[in-house]
């Protein structure tokens, strides 16, 4: 196959063979209860030097109290897959955890600006849909995938991409690398105690990376019985086999929403992004995750009952949210 | 249909755009904002059978106004009865395939072949000033048929060569540039709309102008660009916003002025459109 071009960006390594070894050495077949709590989860199953995914944001049904959780953990050196994110990236960067970057879309600012001026980070170019091809590639057990997109652009040469001339129609044609992280944090609406799960709405790749990822961290508003399941198996998005662990986390998007669940803290959201912005995490990551044990801990002393429910109420749309 | 007497800049660039939209069609619009705000304002104005999906994978949704701040993807109300939710992989197929007509994103800058730059400005290997990245829009410009580019008129964002092709126009401006790197046949820029000019393409595939607004001259257009753009032989002068036009905007679309705040006002005075005062 000849090669036309190929970006120079460091990449991680497809290994499909090392991933189904992975998958047959450490996935349980058995349905096994796998409901445990954020600490023991992110302890267990993140380690320092892993490749990150998570999905969604932290504006809109990401895995906040996951987050939260590794930072005030101090993972680090992590390997960030940045697509479709907003804050978060600014927010692991900022605590230390991050030292390399896929990126796709993140909300720029200065303390990633000084990172990577500093050396402290290397970032790579993607886009939003390549990287979900990526792991797209990566759960399908493949190598690598082809696409129609990112050819001709200046993140082609900072990324892991080739083009080749396709053996089947002689055009050129530009591959991505399979990605397969180490870990995914993904939030859902309701998932059983062995980690079958259901994701109502859109997102970015939830799927994708739940079945492309070596280790699964699922937090879920609600944890439901397993009969539920398979009253409505149409409904499930994530199957229990890749699976690793379970967190009943509710309000565990916040302070972005979750579609059919509650609306987002919009006054959060705003410090947030400010801080970003303005490239002053440390106030806000004292505030709402150093300054409380856990999740539950920052429900009850940075939100309280009453706003809570005022959170759920703003929530008026379940069409498509509840089975 | 009243032609409104006090608009701003970014109400008459979504307005430009809105009535730019065609019925039965397919939109890709990229991330929220204005191409958000066009296709909405379009489909409850000019095009109510244009359709449009978003990155996250609604397809053709009724959404819920107005959004929350930053609510505008993975939200209930921008879903709100759609015709299917899919994900950004197979939203990405459907374009890939060649179900999107069009595409709508905004560019920090573009240049005279169209690329779009949303990476960084400066030297990327040196001293730059960085931004986001391409997000969503890299995948609008290469798959959907026709892309519809919504900047700001100023000789910064109209460079000969943008600093970074975030996401690709015409390339090096070669007759097949995008088919040789891989990207679909008959593909690429259509239009680029901003609040002063519409431009569209030539037969080189050079940015060419064709229309200004009432507010500003020819000149002044040409003043904020950093090269010289073709030439329409006729240039149009472009439609305003109307009364109802701007009732939808501030009431359903844009309720907290989070997209058309920062722009400066035009108004009608002694029978032309000139700038507002600023107070």
């Amino acid at each position: 196959m000849r090669i036309l071009a190929e970006g120079q960006g460091e990449y991680l390594k497809p290994d499909p063979d090392g991933y189904r070894e992975w998958v047959r050495d450490h996935k349980s077949r058995a349905l096994t209860p796998k409901l445990m709590g954020e600490k023991e989860a992110i302890d267990k199953f993140v380690q320092d030097g892993d490749y990150l995914v998570y999905e969604c944001t932290y504006l809109q049904r990401g895995p906040s109290s996951l987050i939260r959780e590794l930072i005030r953990q101090r993972k680090k050196d992590l390997w960030l897959c940045a697509k479709f994110t907003w804050v978060t990236a600014a927010m692991l960067v900022a605590a230390g955890c991050v030292s390399k970057m896929d990126v796709g879309f993140f909300l720029f600012g200065p303390i990633v600006g000084s990172a990577v001026r500093e050396g402290r980070l290397k970032i790579y170019e993607y886009s939003n849909v390549v990287m979900t091809n990526r792991i797209m590639a990566g759960s399908m057990g493949i190598p690598f995938i082809a696409l129609r997109s990112f050819g001709g652009t200046d993140g082609f040469k900072h990324s892991g991409a080739k083009i080749i001339e396709d053996p089947y129609t002689g055009q050129p044609t530009l591959i991505v690398p399979a990605l397969n992280p180490d870990v995914a944090l993904i939030h859902v609406q309701q998932a059983d105690v062995y980690g079958n799960a259901r994701i109502f709405g859109t997102g970015a790749s939830d799927r994708e990376s739940a079945l492309a990822s070596r280790k699964v961290i699922l937090s879920a508003e609600e944890i439901i019985d397993t009969d539920e399941i398979r009253r409505d198996p149409g409904r499930t998005t994530i199957p229990y086999y890749a699976v690793d662990a379970v967190v009943h986390a509710p309000f565990g998007s916040l302070p972005g929403a979750v579609q059919g669940y509650y609306g987002a803290d919009v006054v959060h959201l705003m410090e947030i992004v400010a801080s970003t912005l303005l490239g002053q995490m440390d106030p806000y990551l004292q505030k709402w995750v150093y300054g409380v044990d856990s999740h539950q801990d920052m429900l009850d002393k940075q939100m309280g009952e009453a706003k809570l429910l005022e959170l759920q109420k703003r929530m008026k749309i379940s069409e498509g949210y509840r089975p | 249909m009243t032609k409104a007497t006090h608009f701003n800049e970014r109400e008459q660039q979504i307005c430009l755009v809105a009535r730019m939209i065609e019925d039965g069609r397919t939109y890709w619009v990229g991330g929220a904002g204005s191409p958000l705000a066009s296709i909405l304002l379009a489909k409850k104005r000019y095009a109510p059978t244009a359709t449009y999906v978003t990155e996250d994978g609604v397809i053709a949704p009724e959404p819920a106004l107005p959004f929350d701040p930053l609510m505008s993807m993975v939200s209930a109300e921008a879903g709100y009865r759609a015709l299917q939710w899919v994900s950004m992989n197979l939203v990405g197929f459907h374009a890939q395939t060649g179900f999107m007509d069009y595409g709508i994103i905004n560019a920090l800058q573009v240049d005279s072949y169209g690329n779009i730059n949303s990476t960084a400005i400066g030297d990327y290997e040196g001293e730059h000033r960085r931004f986001g990245g391409p997000g969503g829009g890299d995948s609008i410009a290469a798959l959907c048929w026709r892309t519809i580019v919504m900047t700001d008129q100023q000789k910064r964002k109209f460079v000969p060569r943008v600093d970074f092709i975030s996401s690709p126009g015409f390339l090096d401006g070669s007759p097949s540039a995008r088919e040789a790197a891989g990207l679909p046949r008959d593909t690429g820029p259509w239009r680029v709309v901003t609040p002063w000019a519409v431009f569209d393409y030539d037969d080189n595939r050079h940015l060419r102008l064709t229309g200004v607004s009432p507010f500003v001259t020819v000149e002044q257009v040409l003043a904020e660009m950093d090269f010289e753009p073709a030439m329409a032989d006729k240039i149009e002068t472009l439609d305003t916003p109307s009364d109802e036009d701007l009732v939808l905007l501030r009431s359903e679309l844009d309720v907290r002025g989070q997209i058309t705040d920062v722009s400066r006002w035009i108004e009608l005075r002694d029978g032309r459109f000139v700038f507002a005062e600023q107070g």
